[in-house]
């Protein structure tokens, strides 16, 4: 695995906090989409469906450091849309590395060598670039030939130029693990700290409905992918929740674990889900009915959802619960065995 | 399936809280009519109906906003805005690409192979 050490202690800290204080909901990572304006219209995506008065709307950089500090999580995830595309991205990262957040500005990477002058690299600062698979699977994930080879260009550029740079790729039916490995050494092969995986989620939005992933199949992709990993691959996220996705771990959803805010306040009940808004985010925590929510609750909607921004935070929160957890999670690290 | 173009009437068979949850489900803009006759176009983004007051929230068709109105304000919404879900771009991406690797194949199928001979000879 491949998350430095310093954020390592950091969540560590931040975790172990909250379960001294007996707080069962706590915020791992803040997901802030500071607009829906994308410049890709992707076949899995529901983010970016909008009439335009919508698209042109974006959060001031005051507003989302205001929610930053709301929220209180110690990482923050940039999504969208596509985050290059908001006028202040440079200031706005700089203003949360300042506040020592570990910041992951998720792009497509299309514009993201003309803007590398905008940011310094830190510690503190991550490009995730989404990057679905090699490059005839991920030109076809985002409708459009030669972004794929835009983002190697890219991710080429900023790794010389001293900044982390991570990837992460969404997985749908019809993905092939072979081709999946290969396109995990070629990740690798440019340098980058580590990628990330999750399977793709169903919005109700997408233009796609075809090939999002079904439980029992996501872990026969899964395991078909990871068993006998290669020791040069580095994954930037919890050995735990890949191993949940390999069937090895049964967790349930923590759609609190990643709370959403945009232009339209705090989203209940995840990232994925839109069932309405709150105006702040205690508001969000505690009028939300989260126990509506998850595998066990029976709503269709989560029936098959095994994406990241639910369960990886219930992996770090399970590392952190138990010897038992912590003494597996270190022995995958250490060995990258999964 | 869309409901661009809907026109409610609401009714017996049909309530506000019914078509106040479509419009929020909806992602294209909406023509709110207000119970004094009044119309605003805008963007439903968030809607309560678990608080005392129940209200829908929106931004109008310039952006301004977020504007708050009580259910008991709102007479019907028509769904008169595009509705921006029912695109289907990957479709029709996918569809480009085929009649591509098609043309590709029927220009490779027409030319002459090399090293095939040539058909007039010499």
């Amino acid at each position: 695995m491949s998350v430095p050490l310093s954020q390592m202690f950091t969540v560590a800290s931040y975790v172990l906090r909250q379960k001294i204080r007996g707080n069962k909901r706590y915020p791992l990572v803040l997901m802030l989409e500071p607009l829906f304006r994308c410049n890709l219209a992707c076949a899995g995506c529901g983010k970016i469906q909008y009439p335009a008065q919508i698209l042109r709307k974006h959060l001031s950089v005051e507003r989302c450091v205001e929610a930053v500090e709301e929220c209180g999580a110690p990482m923050v995830s940039i999504p969208g849309g596509e985050p290059l595309m908001y006028p202040d991205i440079g200031r706005l990262a700089a203003e949360l590395v300042k506040r020592r957040k570990y910041v992951y500005l998720c792009t497509n990477a299309i514009l993201l060598k003309e803007k590398l002058d905008q940011f310094t690299p830190s510690k503190y600062l991550s490009f995730s670039i989404h990057m679905d698979g090699v490059r005839e699977d991920h030109d076809e994930a985002v409708c459009r030939d030669g972004v794929f080879d835009q983002a190697v260009d890219a991710i080429k550029a900023a790794v010389a130029r001293g900044f982390r740079v991570t990837t992460n790729t969404t997985l749908f039916d019809g993905a092939s693990p072979l081709r999946m490995r290969r396109f995990f050494d070629e990740m690798m092969a440019l340098g980058v700290e580590g990628m990330m995986l999750s399977p793709g989620y169903s919005y109700a939005k997408a233009p796609d409905q075809e090939h999002f992933l079904r439980r029992a199949r996501t872990h026969q992709l899964f395991v078909e992918m990871l068993s006998n990993p290669k020791r040069h691959w580095k994954f930037n996220q919890s050995p735990l929740f890949l191993r949940f996705l390999m069937g090895k771990h049964d967790y349930e959803c923590t759609p609190w674990g990643n709370p959403t805010f945009n232009v339209f306040g705090w989203q209940r009940p995840c990232y994925l889900l839109q069932e309405g808004y709150a105006s702040t985010f205690r508001e969000l925590m505690e009028t939300t009915d989260w126990q509506a929510y998850g595998r066990r609750s029976g709503n269709e909607k989560c029936r098959d959802c095994m994406v990241h921004c639910g369960h990886e935070p219930t992996a770090v929160d399970h590392t952190f619960g138990s010897l038992r957890a912590f003494g597996e999670t270190v022995a995958v690290t250490l060995t990258g065995r999964l | 399936m869309t409901l661009e173009g809907w026109v409610p009437q609401i009714g017996e068979h049909l309530t506000l809280e019914e078509v106040v949850e479509f419009a929020f489900d909806y992602r294209g803009n909406t023509t709110i009519v207000k119970t004094d006759g009044a119309e605003v176009v805008g963007y439903v983004f968030n809607r309560n109906r678990t608080v005392a007051a129940p209200f829908i929230q929106f931004f109008d068709e310039e952006g301004r906003g977020p504007f708050t109105l009580g259910y008991s304000e709102i007479a019907t919404i028509k769904f008169t805005g595009r509705d921006t879900a029912a695109g289907n771009s990957w479709k029709a991406w996918l569809e480009r690409k085929e009649r591509e690797k098609a043309g590709d194949a029927a220009a490779q199928g027409m030319s002459p192979r090399a090293g095939d001979a040539d058909p007039d000879g010499g």
